[in-house]
């Protein structure tokens, strides 16, 4: 039976700072160098087989983001080896990276962590943010929340709105965000930021040092279908 | 000394490409408690993280520095335009990526010098640090501005800006340099440390030059008439140093890991240092002689050592010229072997291709498949006795049969133009050679070859080095090298050949600065002060530049660079000793222009001078 290790990781520091595919690389390393037995993939240029669960954009920081390994189950290792690797791998991890959670779960393709994201929650923070949002939330009454989108290809316009689930501001300068997330429906944070630019409720400057953290990654459980479930319906990452 | 280290806030980091660079916290990057006896150390490379990152040197002075409990040495590379230009904007120092602590707080700055086109990053560097770049403007509130790298066996264009330099291979010069500083700064430099009789004593330590020591005077057609130490307490000649055992010296067990990708992003094992073959352009071939190998269970040892401790899946081997391991065979197996089950590859790059490197490189799936590269250097065997590269035509053709059958649909060769007695002929050989190529190719049965043919040249433009043959040639004209490009531009249109040139310009000024005496100092700076920097990046090199501040400081760039030297004018590197003799290179030099080839150091010694280091090939081991 091939099983995956899922970790929960949370990241910070000069962590943050980490483009999707340097995190994947810093990853693969430490797994190695705390000698889990992770399988690799087949082929010419064998890599570990890692699943991140969302790729975060650069400057983000985490506290809730996951990450299946794909263990060789040609390796002995004993049943109760989650804590072990745990700790091995926090030992092995680079400043910012930190393993919160993790546990053994069964290898299923169509219950990837991948397949079943619905959606994040993020905490923005700068001066006064929260207050600029609220004004924001009051005096921006259109149906349609474009922004401009681009892509390496093109720019194009997209309506944002859909995709925040729901905003909520906390005292003079933190705003939390729900937002949809995966491969369906998907929205980075910093674009709501670029609609409160964009109407002037925001200078570029604040706009750029706003701190984004995801504080939370939600899934549709495994007994169902990701495009029927609801907020009620929706688990962390470890309970899919 | 208590400062705060700098702010880069998210606003800052969001807007510059890749803030990794600016970050630190990687993997195996050391922090140390503050105390007033620590030794600060930052070491500086003058150029982006991702290539600076990539230097063995770095590793291995980092490694040997912070095994010190008397020292912290962290690093700092140079920022790129749109990190600098925010830094100038928000009155960001440079700083330490450790600590983030602004470089001028440290004992100690030093540069690594690996290419003379990095000169004006090094004054960027120095000013983005708020360090006078003068060394007769700094004071004891200053750092130390220490160089070190092969461009410092010819400093004297820098001799402005450093305080001090190590001449060879710092491993051991840099740890007495050390203790030396911390007998005048037992707890920390005070602002009124006793800089300049440090210096002084820095001097008599065998490889150290200190260049405000000297005086250079000049003749009245320009060369150099003597360079003089200031008084008898001076060394008149500095010798290089080296690392006798290779086995015995402290090696770095850890590697710092990057959280992104750098240029070299794997562990490397150092065979040998130096280069027994002799090819008269190749400075390092003799700057670094004598050959002393690293054994194969050092090696062996320090492999396992680092992939453990990097976590790093790719094995790479250093060296001068791989295929020269006296024990490549013995190596590679022992090293497959150990990294076998464990997804580890061995890359082998810059191998002489003949039939047990192509074995070598085909053996088992941990090796890599990389492209072949072979570097014929010239067109004719005439030009290769010429600069002594022992290969020929029908090396490279049996080399290219094996290639083809062992799957390989191609090559990279490179070349150079514009070197010593080159004609037109010489750079049409390039082009017949392909040409041979691809007869061979098309003549093999097809179930031998590989479907496609696939053949890339390069070209680059010769330049004349100090502590070579060649030191006393003139650089080819521009002119000249152009139209042989051009030419081989053409010839190569519809062939199955990609053809690279490398452009004349940055070649031109490269030349100038490689032979460059103490007066280019003032150019440096006034082009730097143009806004210049990152000159070896070819879109950020500006020519007219660097010829009208030649002008301006009445200097001629063809004076440095197209000048044949006479066999006794005194060369403004000549108080730089690196072993190797002048009378051995002008032996070489004249045996060049004869087309007349010199045995490497395996078969016979031809009395090169390295004896004088008492160790390595020249004895036998
Ligand atoms: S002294 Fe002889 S053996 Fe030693 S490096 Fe020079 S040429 Fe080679």
């Amino acid at each position: 039976m091939v099983t995956n290790w899922r970790i929960r990781y949370s990241r910070k520091g000069p962590a943050v700072w980490l483009a999707h595919l340097d995190q994947m690389r810093t990853f693969e390393r430490s797994i190695r160098r705390a000698g889990i037995p992770v399988a690799y993939s087949g082929g010419f240029n064998p890599r570990p087989q890692l699943a991140f669960a969302l790729p975060i954009g650069v400057g983000i920081a985490t506290e809730d983001d996951y990450v299946d390994v794909k263990i060789d189950d040609q390796q002995n290792y004993e049943p109760d080896v989650n804590e072990l690797w745990c700790r091995e791998l926090n030992r092995s991890l680079p400043e910012g990276l930190e393993v919160q959670a993790s546990r053994l779960v069964t290898d299923d393709k169509k219950n990837s962590l991948m397949s079943r994201v619905t959606a994040a929650r993020y905490r923005l923070s700068s001066l006064e943010l929260a207050k600029k949002v609220d004004r924001f939330q009051t005096r921006f009454n259109e149906d349609t929340w474009m922004v401009e989108k681009q892509t390496r290809e093109k720019r194009s316009l997209q309506d944002i709105k859909p995709l925040i689930l729901d905003i909520q501001t906390e005292g003079k300068h933190l705003v939390e965000l729900l937002v949809c997330a995966g491969s369906q429906k998907n929205l980075r944070p910093e674009l709501f930021l670029q609609l409160l630019k964009m109407h002037q409720f925001l200078s570029e400057e604040d706009m750029l040092e706003t701190s984004i953290t995801r504080t939370e990654l939600l899934f549709a459980p495994q007994h169902m279908k990701v495009a029927d479930t609801n907020i009620r319906d929706w688990v962390s990452g470890l309970d899919v | 000394m208590k400062t705060e280290p700098v702010n880069l806030t998210d606003g800052l980091l969001r807007s510059v490409t890749k803030p990794a660079r600016y970050v630190g916290g990687e993997w195996n990057s050391v922090t140390k408690p503050l105390s007033s006896d620590l030794v600060r150390f930052a070491f500086c490379f003058p150029d982006v993280y991702e290539i600076g990152m990539s230097n063995s040197a770095l590793q291995i002075l980092y490694y040997l520095l912070n095994q010190r409990p008397d020292t912290w040495c962290e690093r700092s590379f140079a920022p790129w335009t749109d990190m600098e230009q925010l830094m100038r904007e928000k009155n960001i120092p440079l700083y330490s990526l450790e600590s983030r602590t602004p470089l001028s707080q440290f004992d100690w700055v030093g540069f690594t010098l690996q290419y003379e086109l990095s000169f004006t990053n090094v004054l960027n560097m120095l000013d983005l640090a708020g360090i006078p770049q003068l060394t007769s403007e700094r004071s004891a509130e200053d750092p130390l501005v220490v160089a070190g790298g092969p461009v410092a066996f010819n400093l004297e264009p820098m001799a402005d800006f450093f305080d001090l330099a190590v001449i060879g291979e710092a491993e051991e010069t840099i740890e007495e340099l050390i203790d030396l500083y911390h007998q005048h700064c037992p707890n920390g430099r005070t602002s009124t440390w006793d800089r300049s009789a440090f210096l002084r004593q820095a001097a008599a330590i065998p490889g150290v030059y200190v260049p405000s020591l000297y005086a250079v005077v000049y003749k009245a057609d320009q060369t150099v008439e003597a360079i003089r130490p200031l008084d008898g307490t001076v060394p008149p000649i500095i010798q290089k140093r080296i690392v006798k055992n290779l086995n015995t010296m402290k090696r770095p067990d850890q590697l710092i890991v990057p959280n992104t990708e750098i240029v070299h992003d794997r562990m490397s094992l150092e065979l040998f240092r130096g280069c027994p073959r002799g090819c008269r352009f190749c400075q390092a071939g003799m700057i670094y002689r004598p050959v002393r190998e690293t054994g194969v269970d050092t090696l062996s040892k320090q492999a396992a050592a680092l992939e453990q401790s990097t976590g790093y899946d790719e094995c790479g081997l250093l060296s001068l010229s791989t295929s020269d391991y006296s024990q490549l065979g013995s190596l590679t197996d022992r090293l497959l072997e150990q990294f076998s089950g464990h997804h580890t590859s061995l890359s082998l790059p810059s191998l002489r291709l003949d039939s047990f490197t192509l074995e070598l490189m085909q053996k088992g799936s941990s090796t890599r498949k990389s492209g072949l590269t072979f570097a014929p250097e010239a067109g004719t065997q005439r030009l290769r006795d010429v600069i002594n590269k022992n290969i020929t035509e029908q090396d490279l053709l049996e080399a290219m049969t094996l290639a083809f059958k062992g799957g390989w649909n191609g090559a990279k060769l490179y070349f150079m133009l514009g070197l010593p007695t080159e004609t037109d002929m010489d750079a049409q050989a390039i082009a017949d050679l392909t040409d041979s190529i691809e007869t061979l190719y098309r003549g093999l049965p097809r179930s031998d070859r590989p479907r496609r043919l696939e053949l890339t040249v390069s070209t680059a433009v010769f330049i004349p080095k100090p502590h070579t043959p060649f030191q006393w040639a003139p650089q080819e004209l521009p002119e000249v090298v152009n139209k042989r490009q051009q030419f081989l531009k053409e010839r190569f249109r519809n062939r199955p050949v990609k053809y690279h040139y490398h452009d004349w310009h940055s070649s031109l000024i490269e030349a100038l600065l490689a032979r460059g005496d103490r007066r280019l100092g003032a150019v440096i700076r006034d082009v730097w002060a143009k806004g210049q920097t990152f000159d070896a990046w070819d879109d950020h090199f500006k020519l007219d530049n660097w010829l009208d501040s030649l002008e301006k400081f009445g200097l001629d760039v063809s004076f440095y660079a197209h000048r044949e030297r006479a066999e006794a004018e005194i060369m403004p590197w000549d108080h730089i000793d690196c072993g190797v003799t002048s009378a051995f290179l002008y032996r070489e030099y004249q045996k060049a222009l004869k087309a007349k080839t010199t045995p490497q150091c395996r078969i016979a010694c031809s009395q090169c001078g390295a004896t004088t280091f008492e160790g390595g090939i020249c004895f036998g081991d």
